[in-house]
């Protein structure tokens, strides 16, 4: 520093060791906040309404009912959770293309939900969720 | 004659850094890190949601947990289902543009889960299921 003002042309240096610590100061803060927020799921949103009626030569969909106990009926044959995808592919070979409905009661739990659901998705078979009216809220 | 301080004084002068690189260095790990973060305000419970094959990857801004015990979860706190509509209007005043994921336990009652898919989605928001992360 001494030497720095006697040669005059130095003299405009800044000190940058304040400005520093406070970006590291900075730095750390938002290291130690970051949130690297990886999530993954699946959308069981019901489609938009639309206003052009449903398509009167669609087959009827196959209905898959699970009640408050998780007990699954497709299309009111009994089955469990690991043969729904059989049962609704037997069901499809008679009518092509049709889809799927999901009927729950509202205790069933969550992840049987999503376990039919997924089945479906990764079979390429169409499915929508509804409450069953007879579950009350 | 011409050192009357003491030697270390003058050594230290003679290997001054120069900050400049790291500087630059520092700054670029800052912004960095001030664009990726992302404030979330995560729901303070664990839930052991359902595996599925189907999954996409979300980018979601606000986060509502279900557990087993169909507690409602938001920001670290216990939510009964009434209480959802200003908590869900103050997390949208903050993000207008948020997205929702829903952390639901396998164990949660379906009826729940969508309860608070409908509440969210009649708040015109996004709303996504959460499963499993590998």
């Amino acid at each position: 520093m001494r030497r720095r003002r006697q040669q005059g042309d130095e003299a405009a240096e800044v000190n940058m060791t304040p400005m520093l610590d406070i970006v590291f100061i900075l730095l750390i803060f938002f290291i130690v906040t970051a949130t690297f927020l990886s999530e993954e799921g699946i959308n069981m949103t019901p489609p938009p309404e639309s206003d052009t009626p449903p398509d009167e030569s669609a087959p009827p969909p196959i209905v898959v009912q699970v009640d408050g106990d998780n007990n699954i009926f497709v299309n009111r044959v009994r089955t469990d959770v690991d043969r729904v995808i059989s049962a609704v592919n037997r069901f499809r070979a008679e009518s092509a293309g049709s889809a799927v409905l999901i009927e729950t009661n509202d205790e069933a739990d969550h992840g049987v939900i999503v376990r039919i659901w997924d089945d479906m998705g990764a079979n390429g078979v169409p499915v929508s969720l509804t409450r069953a009216e007879d579950s009350g809220q | 004659m011409a050192r009357r301080g003491s030697r270390v004084n003058t050594d230290d002068e003679d290997v001054e850094l120069n900050m400049t690189p790291m500087l630059d260095v520092v700054f670029i790990l800052l912004i960095f890190f001030i664009v990726t973060s992302v404030f979330i305000k995560e729901p303070g419970t664990d839930t052991l949601r359902p595996d599925a094959s189907t999954e996409d990857s979300l980018n979601p801004s606000m986060l509502v947990a279900v557990t087993s015990e169909n507690e409602i979860w938001i920001n670290r706190r216990v939510y009964e289902m009434a209480e959802l509509q200003p908590v869900i209007e103050q997390l949208l005043q903050e993000n207008p543009r948020a997205r929702a994921t829903i952390q639901g336990d396998e164990g949660a009652d379906i009826g729940v889960i969508l309860d608070v898919q409908d509440r969210l989605l009649d708040n015109g928001i996004e709303v996504t299921i959460s499963t499993l992360q590998e």
